[in-house]
């Protein structure tokens, strides 16, 4: 089985591409401290030097080496988009399964459960969690991942909801399988599509309201991150454009890749659905 | 030449520029008509100035509003609502005769009634500054509708500076004597004597200003209406104000950047002036009672080791001038500013903090850190961050390990003001149009009041400087006032209890079409009564 | 698809449900916010630059700050229940005001955005799926991340400097014009072409969303059975796509669709912020930092019932859209 799986992979070359990508950009992260040492805050130079000169991308409203920032901050941004997105999808998952499964109590019990977390517009919802906690890694993290979880809790269980009435579903009932096994090894494998496409999506999401959050004041201060550079380079968009440009590529670049694996992963995993 | 000689210089001649363009004599001919976009940022929450001072207000309501006195360049009161004052040689009786034939929007006429009302029911009782300003008011006497009899338990000769329409707005009794002025239905709604009429307030969007007909200066205001714009985004702003959309803009509505580009447009005009009344001064706040700020050698040493000049440069883009101590250098003209103190901003600085650490006995361990402390950012906008983060850098230059810390405003304020749970803070604080007003509040004993926002938060305090601010509250000629404020300045220079970093300057972005529009300190505070559309 | 008894039953059912699920959602919200350090008159007090702490103990007497958090959490309950929401003291207007004064133009640009982005998804998604792996289906996919991963305010600002500054076709920002004050139909106008540029911008990223999980359900669908047989049967491959594919591949469309309505009150904070458009999203972030817990009570209340209300039409939905679904 792996094996075909992998073969299957490799022929699709926009996922491998999006696969090595993504190894680079853990790579340069991993490798920060070597490439670039010392404080990525730290001031190096005049401010507002252009790329491509005397530093690699340039330097920012203070003098700080953005490539260095970029380097450095690809473990904080990774670190929240992968994450944060890591337990949405996976909580999410898991209470919208159940629910679409079971339906009758356990729904209506899980629904109004996740209403209550649909109720507070999700930035807001995100300010007044990291304004509790007080600012840092973990919490916007944390918040993040409260916010995200709900609409992949309502989309699984639209899903689930649907594929319950399948006749392959009532087959493996009539064989006496459990319930979970039903769950887990009959249903969740054909509903992945729509799990991937969110969850990859919702990666970028996060790095942005991380970068949202940073412009408002509410980031961690002491980690360097790919969002805390955008936001500082917000007010200089028209003059020095390389202070967003720069980062946000990167987040660009780095949803794109995770878009492509997933799909990839997908197209490889089930490949008789996706034929024509 | 530098980019920062070469703006400061373009700066010069946009100032001379606008002066020309407010000195009246030289004035052309002014024409009726027109609208003026004001933009003004955040949206006030309310309208009622009489209850609130939160900034955005007084940019609306001076409009609608008048003061028994108005203000010049030179500071020195002019009659608005009052004609003519008089003050005894004790300081204790102030007698303002009012002016004849003044009617509020709704009709009815302006009397002594009135600024009895305002002073005894509404600011003393319920305004945030009015509180303090008419603490030594015992009585308003109205022996008839034209004169009005301050009675004053002692001398308050920083009273007559804040009697503008921005500062005390005269409100009429018959609407607002009525129910209860804390939650009056027409608090945002206001009625008042000034040049023009609040017509509506869309919330989100405007607030619509009219001209009043029956202004008791004839023939002003000239402007057919004012529109007073509210816009979230910074950088959308600065577009209206490019595109003409827009036509005039203070405090920090325009990024600091941005009004430097804005400044090169022909149809843009960039001004500092109108801020005189206000001077903010940006400061880093230590707390005096948490090791190792309780040492003063520790406090010189930050003070020296924050760069005035680079916060100046890159932070404000050239919008400010070291401060060299708790009062501005606009008193320069009132004769109550010195820069006889001790300098921080000398070449050696960081030398000087350094060494000044080691005799604190605050030596450089194996790692170069010498201590660590938490810097808390001011979440008053981007400025405050970057400028949070040069401090850090500045600090880890001497020693100092400086870990940042990001709240929100209320988190913010619980936690400097009411929690004094912090080792450094910035903010900026404004003098306002008396130091008695805005400067006292910062380290004098009786201002240290735990739950109480922007008053003495570093907890310092000394008998010496505390018996001189008592004296100088008090003291009637200028001349005496002037020497115990050096001896004040001097004092807290030395003791650094705040690192007094710069003098802000709020640059005024105007549309050049539009004249007259700042013609006093007030600025933007003021009733824009001679600005005028030159089509 | 039967309105039959089973599914009113459902729908009383739920409803009767909404009662108490939208009190308890009010309580819990209540509590979260109490959780959040520092309260409205220190806010209020910041703002004046300063206040006396007379004037700090006159605002917090007013507010009813100063009563202990059981009895404050009690009248307010009941105010709910009486739809009695609230005065904001620091706007010093009701509440229920407020809101009502910025309802309009939310349901305005979240209307406008829910329809283009729906519609635009479903196509897109449906172009790229009928073309799959052809270059078509590749620019639509890498347009589709490229509007999802870039920030909105950089979309809205390069927009607005675009069409606005440079070309002069389309308004600034705002809402409609502050200097003409337009009636009637004009107004009407006016508005429209001020919506223009915060629709396209708020709908690129709901469209994006839509695109890529229309053009993942259809190629999911395309794989089953029932199409294989469709197709053998001999049925055109355009015929498929109408009568059989698209039906079940909307659904998590729908499901989507469904989350984006039940957070319409909440609005885009950031398009609202940068197209200056007075909709709640702003009201709540500035009602949040300045701690008016009634203002953002009320308004969570309000999504509260939106989001219930929500929620239910998506589920019956389903129903009409797969015949196998079943309620409860």
């Amino acid at each position: 089985m792996p094996q075909s799986f992998w073969r299957r992979f490799v022929r699709n070359r926009p996922a491998v591409f999006g696969l090595a990508f993504l190894v680079f950009v853990v790579l340069l992260s991993l490798g920060a401290p070597l490439l670039f040492p010392g404080d990525p805050f730290s001031i190096v130079g005049k401010t507002f030097l252009p790329p491509f000169a005397d530093y690699l991308f340039g330097t920012d409203s203070l003098g700080r080496d953005i490539a260095a920032g970029i380097a450095h901050g690809g473990r904080t941004s990774l670190m929240v988009g992968l994450v944060a997105t890591f337990f949405a999808v996976s909580v999410g998952t898991l209470l919208g399964a159940l629910a679409g499964f079971y339906r009758g109590w356990i729904d209506d019990a899980l629904m109004r459960f996740t209403e209550f977390f649909q109720t507070i517009p999700t930035f807001l919802f995100a300010i007044v969690l990291v304004a509790i906690m007080t600012p840092s890694r973990g919490s916007i993290i944390l918040a993040i991942s409260v916010i995200s979880w709900p609409p992949i809790a309502r989309l699984v269980r639209g899903e689930f909801m649907a594929m319950r009435e399948r006749e392959f579903v009532q087959a493996a009932v009539c064989l006496g399988m459990t319930d979970l096994a039903i769950i887990f090894r009959q249903i969740l494998p054909n509903v992945l599509s729509p799990i991937i496409v969110a969850g990859s999506l919702m990666v970028a999401t996060a790095i942005l309201i991380e970068a949202a959050l940073a412009f408002l004041g509410l980031g961690d201060a002491n980690a360097m991150s790919w969002g805390f550079m955008i936001g500082a380079g917000r007010s200089f968009l028209r003059d020095a454009w390389w202070l967003c440009a720069i980062p946000g590529i990167a987040i660009l670049l780095t949803v794109l890749s995770i878009n492509l694996l997933g799909e990839g992963i997908n197209d490889a995993l089930n490949p008789r659905l996706r034929t024509l | 030449m530098s980019r920062s000689t070469m703006f400061s210089r373009s700066l010069a001649a946009a100032l001379l520029a606008a002066a020309l363009c407010a000195a009246p004599e030289l004035a052309l001919a002014q024409k009726r008509g027109g609208t003026l976009v004001q933009i003004t940022q955040p949206e006030p929450p309310t309208l009622a100035s009489y209850l609130s001072t939160s900034g955005p207000i007084g940019q609306v309501t001076a409009k609608v509003y008048d003061g028994l006195l108005e203000y010049g360049f030179d500071m020195k009161p002019q009659p608005s609502l009052a004609e003519s004052w008089t003050v005894s040689p004790d300081g204790k009786t102030v007698t303002f005769t009012l002016r004849r034939d003044v009617k509020f929007h709704d009709g009815k006429p302006f009397t002594s009634a009135d600024v009895q009302f305002t002073i005894m029911e509404a600011l003393k009782k319920v305004h945030p500054r009015g509180i303090n300003t008419f603490k030594e008011v015992t009585a308003v006497e109205t022996p008839n509708a034209q004169t009005a009899i301050f009675k004053l338990a002692n001398a308050a000769p920083y009273m007559m500076a804040a009697l503008s329409g921005f500062e005390s707005p005269m409100i009429p009794k018959h609407i607002y004597g009525t129910g209860d002025i804390r939650s009056h239905e027409s608090a945002n709604k206001p009625v008042g004597t000034g040049p023009f009429k609040f017509v509506e307030w869309r919330r989100g969007e405007l607030v619509r200003l009219d001209r009043n007909p029956d202004y008791w200066r004839s023939g002003q205001p000239y402007l057919d209406r004012i529109v007073v714009r509210f816009n979230p985004d910074s950088a959308t702003r600065t577009a209206l104000l490019e595109r003409g959309d827009a036509h005039v803009a203070g405090f920090g509505a325009v990024p600091y950047n941005d009004v430097k580009r804005l400044a090169a447009l022909p149809s843009i005009e960039v001004t500092t002036k109108g801020y005189e009344m206000i001077s903010p001064v940006v400061e880093v706040l230590f707390n005096t009672k948490r090791p190792p700020f309780d040492n003063v050698k520790v406090r010189q040493a930050v003070s020296y080791a924050v760069n005035r000049k680079f916060a100046i440069a890159n932070i404000w883009f050239g919008f400010g001038k070291p401060a060299t101590g708790a009062i501005s250098s606009n008193f320069k003209a009132s004769g109550l500013y010195t820069d006889d103190v001790r300098n921080y901003n000398v070449p050696n600085a960081v030398e000087m903090a350094n060494k000044l650490l080691d005799e604190a006995g605050f030596p450089r361990k194996a790692d170069g850190t010498r201590f660590e402390i938490v810097h808390d950012i001011t979440p008053y906008g981007e400025e405050w961050q970057r400028f949070g983060e040069a401090v850090q850098q500045q600090l880890a230059q001497v020693g100092i390990k400086a870990t940042l810390r990001y709240e929100d405003v209320p988190t913010w304020l619980k936690r400097t003001y009411t929690d004094y749970d912090f080792f450094l803070t910035s903010n900026f604080l404004y003098n306002l149009a008396d130091p008695v007003l805005g400067v006292h509040r910062a380290f004098h004993s009786a201002l240290i009041k735990q739950g109480t926002v922007f008053v003495n938060g570093s907890r310092w305090s000394s008998p010496q400087t505390d018996e001189l601010m008592n004296k100088a509250a008090l003291e009637p000629d200028a001349v005496k006032r002037g020497a115990l404020y050096a001896q004040l300045q001097k004092l807290t220079a030395e003791a650094a209890p705040i690192v007094w970093v710069q003098e802000l300057l709020f640059p005024t972005v105007l549309n050049r079409r539009y004249k007259d529009v700042i013609v006093s300190p007030l600025g933007i505070y003021g009733p824009f009564n001679r600005a005028w559309l030159d089509n | 698809m039967a309105i039959g008894p089973r599914t009113l039953l459902y729908v009383l059912r739920r409803l009767a449900q909404a009662v108490p699920i939208i009190l308890s959602i009010v309580l819990l919200n209540f509590l979260l916010l109490q959780l959040a350090p520092g309260d409205a008159a220190t806010v209020l007090a910041g703002e004046a630059g300063g206040a006396p702490p007379e004037y700090m103990a006159l605002l917090r007497e007013r507010f009813g700050l100063d009563r202990p958090m059981h009895v404050q959490l009690l009248l307010y309950l009941k105010n709910v229940l009486t739809l009695d929401l609230g005065y904001s003291f620091r706007n010093s207007m009701p509440v229920i005001e407020l809101i009502l004064g910025r309802l309009g133009p939310t349901l305005l640009l979240m209307g406008a955005t829910l329809l283009v982005s729906v519609f635009g998804g479903v196509l897109l998604g449906l172009l790229a799926a009928t073309a799959v792996n052809t270059w078509r289906d590749r620019a639509i996919s890498v347009a589709a991340v490229i509007a999802y991963a870039t920030p909105l305010f950089w979309i809205g600002l390069m927009l607005i400097l675009l069409f606005s500054i440079k070309l002069e076709w389309l308004p600034t920002t705002g809402m409609e014009d502050v200097v003409a004050f337009n009636e009637g139909w004009t107004r009407v106008v006016d508005i429209a072409r001020h919506l223009i540029l915060p629709t396209i911008t708020l709908s690129l990223f709901y469209m994006a969303l839509y695109t890529r999980m229309m053009r993942a359900a259809m190629l999911d669908q395309r794989g089953m059975d029932y199409v294989v047989t469709a197709r053998s049967k001999g049925l055109a491959e355009h015929l498929i796509t109408r009568r059989h594919v698209l039906r079940n591949a909307v659904l998590p469309v729908v499901t989507m669709a469904g989350v984006q309505v039940g957070s319409l009150l909440g609005g885009s904070v950031v398009v609202e912020s940068v197209f200056a458009w007075p909709g709640l999203g702003q009201l709540a972030f500035q009602s949040l930092f300045a701690r008016d817990f009634n203002l953002l009570l009320g308004i969570f209340f309000l999504s509260a019932c939106l989001v219930v209300a929500v929620n239910l039409v998506v589920d019956l939905v389903y129903l009409a859209l797969d015949p196998r679904i079943t309620v409860g």
